[in-house]
C-alpha cells in the first residue's frame, strides 16, 4: 500500500529513511521521484543527498547544520504540499539503446558460469519457459516492446533499475544462485521484475539475455553524452531497447570505440502520470506481442 | 617526483575525509578512511587540514622511497615502521630525507595505519575528492590500491615541522579488555526484528569475520528472529524475512543478508533488497577500522542525539588544538 503519512526512521547519526509505501507500484515510485524533485528544488541547508528508490528515499544530512527533527519537518512539509499526483509532470528524457539479443558476449559468460560454477539452463530459454512464451523471438519482441522507467539508480555506480511501462511487457526472472563472479559490461539483465544494463564488468545475479555496445557510464567522459556527467541515466528517465543485427551492433561498437558515438535521446520529453493513466485505460490487456 | 612505491602492501589506498559527496545517488559511495579519527590526527600532526589526502594501509603496510625531503606522521595501527631501518614512532611528526625508505610490516596491534604527508597527496580530484574506490576503479592514484613502481605526488607544505606530538587524551583509546563496544542507533528497520531478536542482538558477543573489507564488515553470531512485518508481507518484498523491496543503504547500516549481518562500510553498494535493523553511527567507525578478524564486538544502543554529540566531540579533537605545546629546543 501507499501510506497516508510517510514514515521516517533514523539510519545512524546522519541518514534518515523515509518510507512512502511497502509495495512495487508505479504510482508509488512516481510519487517518490516527484517528492525527490521537490526536495531538491527546495535546496534545504544541511540536506546533502537523496537516494530515491522503489518505495522510499534515504536522505543524508549534515548534523552540524540541521537536526533530525528539522529534516523530518521540512521534508514532511513538502510531502503534505504535493497536491494531486495526477497534476505532476516530470522531465523524462527517452534514451534508445541498440541491443543484440541472445548475443555472443553473454552466451560466453553463461558458458563460463556453467563450466566453472554450476550447470544452468541458458538464460533466454529459462525466461521463455518461466514466462510461458513461445520462443526466444517472442521474448525479444516483448522485452523491446515497451518503454522502461528508471525507478532507481545505484547499487553499483550508474546502474539503473528499469521497470516496464507497458504492463503487457512485464516479465519475471529468478536470480542466479550462486551469483556470477563476472558479467560483461553492457550486458542486458533481468531479475525479479527489473531489467538493467550493466555499467561495468561486475559480479551479478540477473538472467542475461542480450548486449548493448552503448555505455551508460564513462568515467573518462570520452563520449559527448558524458561531457557533464559520469552516469547517463537518472531516476525518472525512460529507456527503450531496439533489437539490432550483428552488422549494426558492430557498427555502433566501432563508433563507441572511436569516440564518435552520439547517444540517441529525446531530451525534451516529459512524463505526465495523468496521460499515462489514460493510456493504460486504452490498452487491450489480452494482447501478447 | 615525490614518493616511489617499492611495495604496495596488502591494500594501501589514497583517501581523504569525508570522501566523495554528492554522488551517492548515482551509486558512488563516499570512500574515505574507516578510522577517520586516526586519519585526521595524522594530518593535524603534519600541519595539513584534517581531511587532506593521505594513505590508509590495511593489515600489511607499504614500502615507500622518498624522492624529496618530507615531513610525515603515522597514526593508527602499529606496523613496526622503520625509516632506513630505524624505528619510526607513531603519533608524532618526523622528517624524512630524499633517498630514505619507509617500510611498514604487518599490524601487531590494530588493523589500519594512516600515513600523512605535509602538503597532502596531490592526485587529481574525482567527484571533488581524492578518495580511492577500488571496486569502482576510480579516485585516488589511478583508481587502484598502491602497487610497485607507482609515484605518489605530494603537495607543497609551508606549515610542517618534525617533532610535533598530541596532547594526552586526544587519541582513540584501546578497547577495554580486548572487546570492542560499538555504538548503534536503532533503525531504519528495527521494527522487522522481534523483541527477543533485538535483545539477542544487543546482549550477544559478535565475532568479526575475516571476510570483511571496505565494502562491508561481516559478523558472526546468534540467529535473528523477526516480527510479522518481516514474515507476512507483499510478495514483491522477497521470500526471506530479511528481504525487502530495494531501498537505499545508509553507510554504517547493519545490513541483514539472510541470517548474516554485514556492517556496510565506506565503499558500500548503495542500495539493495535487505533490511537494515541497526546502524553504526560515524562516531564508532574508528573502532571498526582498527578491529581485527575474529575480535569481539558488543553493541550498545545510543540515541541519534548521543551519536551526534560523540561525533562532534571527536571532530573537536581532530584539530590543531590537540597538538601538544612545543617544548624548549
Amino acid at each position: 500500500m501507499i501510506y497516508d503519512e510517510p514514515r521516517f526512521t533514523p539510519g545512524g547519526d546522519r541518514f534518515i529513511e523515509m518510507e512512502l509505501g511497502d509495495e512495487l507500484n508505479f504510482d508509488l515510485n512516481f510519487l517518490v521521484h516527484a517528492l525527490t524533485a521537490r526536495v531538491r528544488e527546495a535546496d534545504f541547508d544541511g540536506i546533502i543527498e537523496l537516494l530515491p528508490n522503489m518505495a522510499s528515499i534515504v536522505i543524508s544530512y549534515d548534523p552540524d547544520r540541521i537536526g533530525y527533527d528539522d529534516v523530518v519537518r521540512k521534508i514532511g512539509g513538502i510531502f503534505a504540499s504535493l497536491g494531486s499526483l495526477e497534476d505532476v509532470e516530470l522531465p523524462s528524457p527517452l534514451y534508445t539503446f541498440p541491443v543484440l539479443y541472445f548475443d555472443h558476449v553473454t552466451r560466453a559468460c553463461w558458458e563460463d558460469y556453467c563450466a566453472r560454477i554450476v550447470e544452468k539452463e541458458y538464460d533466454p530459454d529459462l525466461m521463455v519457459r518461466l514466462n510461458k512464451l513461445e520462443s526466444r523471438a517472442q521474448l525479444a519482441r516483448i522485452h523491446s516492446g515497451t518503454e522502461y522507467w528508471v525507478a532507481a539508480l545505484g547499487f553499483y555506480p550508474g546502474l539503473a533499475s528499469l521497470i516496464a511501462l507497458d504492463p503487457r511487457c512485464r516479465l519475471t526472472a529468478p536470480k542466479y544462485n550462486p551469483p556470477r563472479t563476472w558479467t560483461p559490461k553492457g550486458t542486458l539483465g533481468y531479475g525479479g521484475s527489473v531489467t538493467c544494463l550493466y555499467p561495468a564488468r561486475t559480479p551479478g545475479g540477473y538472467q542475461i539475455i542480450g548486449h548493448s555496445p552503448v555505455p551508460v557510464v564513462d568515467l573518462e567522459q570520452r563520449l559527448r553524452a558524458f561531457r557533464d556527467r559520469l552516469a547517463l541515466l537518472k531516476p525518472g528517465d525512460r529507456v527503450r531497447f531496439v533489437p539490432v543485427g550483428r552488422e549494426e551492433y558492430d557498427h555502433v561498437e566501432a563508433q563507441v570505440e572511436s569516440g564518435e558515438y552520439e547517444h540517441q535521446v529525446a531530451a525534451y520529453a516529459k512524463f505526465s502520470i495523468r496521460a499515462y493513466h489514460a493510456w493504460l485505460e486504452t490498452l487491450d490487456m489480452s494482447i501478447r506481442f | 617526483m615525490a614518493i616511489t612505491v617499492i611495495k604496495g602492501g596488502l591494500e594501501t589506498t589514497v583517501q581523504d575525509y569525508p570522501g566523495r559527496k554528492g554522488a551517492f545517488g548515482m551509486g558512488f559511495p563516499p570512500s574515505g578512511p574507516i578510522d577517520h579519527w586516526s586519519f585526521r590526527l595524522a594530518n593535524v600532526l603534519v600541519g595539513n587540514a584534517p581531511g587532506a589526502a593521505a594513505l590508509e594501509c590495511a593489515f600489511i603496510g607499504p614500502t615507500l622511497r622518498f624522492e624529496r625531503d618530507a615531513v610525515i606522521a603515522l597514526t593508527g595501527a602499529d606496523m613496526k615502521a622503520t625509516l632506513d631501518g630505524d624505528p619510526v614512532p607513531l603519533w608524532q611528526s618526523i622528517g624524512a630525507r630524499a633517498g630514505q625508505t619507509l617500510a611498514l610490516a604487518s599490524a601487531v596491534t590494530g588493523a589500519r595505519t594512516y600515513i600523512a604527508f605535509a602538503g597532502g597527496i596531490d592526485v587529481p580530484l574525482f567527484l571533488d575528492s581524492r578518495a580511492t574506490f577500488v571496486i569502482g576503479a576510480c579516485g585516488g592514484l589511478d583508481g587502484v590500491a598502491l602497487k610497485e613502481g607507482q609515484t605518489i605526488p605530494l603537495g607543497s607544505a609551508d606549515n610542517a615541522a618534525p617533532g610535533r606530538r598530541l596532547k594526552e587524551g586526544t587519541r582513540p583509546p584501546a578497547p577495554a579488555g580486548g572487546i570492542w563496544e560499538i555504538e548503534v542507533v536503532a533503525g531504519p528497520n528495527d521494527d522487522w526484528i522481534d523483541a527477543a531478536g533485538q535483545r539477542r542482538f544487543l546482549e550477544s558477543d559478535w565475532k568479526l569475520s575475516p571476510k570483511s573489507n571496505r565494502v562491508g564488515f561481516r559478523l558472526e553470531g546468534p540467529e535473528w528472529t523477526f516480527t510479522e512485518k518481516a514474515t507476512n508481507k507483499a510478495p514483491e518484498n522477497g521470500e526471506h524475512p530479511s528481504n525487502v523491496i530495494d531501498h537505499g543503504y545508509p553507510i554504517g547500516a547493519i545490513n541483514l543478508c539472510g541470517q548474516t549481518p554485514i556492517i556496510l562500510m565506506v565503499d558500500t553498494l548503495t542500495l539493495g533488497g535487505f533490511i537494515n535493523p541497526y546502524t553504526v553511527p560515524t562516531c564508532a567507525w574508528w573502532k571498526l577500522g582498527q578491529s581485527r578478524p575474529n575480535e569481539t564486538y558488543r553493541f550498545r544502543q545510543v540515541s541519534v542525539a548521543e551519536a551526534q554529540a560523540e561525533r562532534r566531540r571527536i571532530a573537536a579533537l581532530c584539530t590543531a588544538a590537540s597538538l601538544a605545546p612545543e617544548g624548549p629546543p
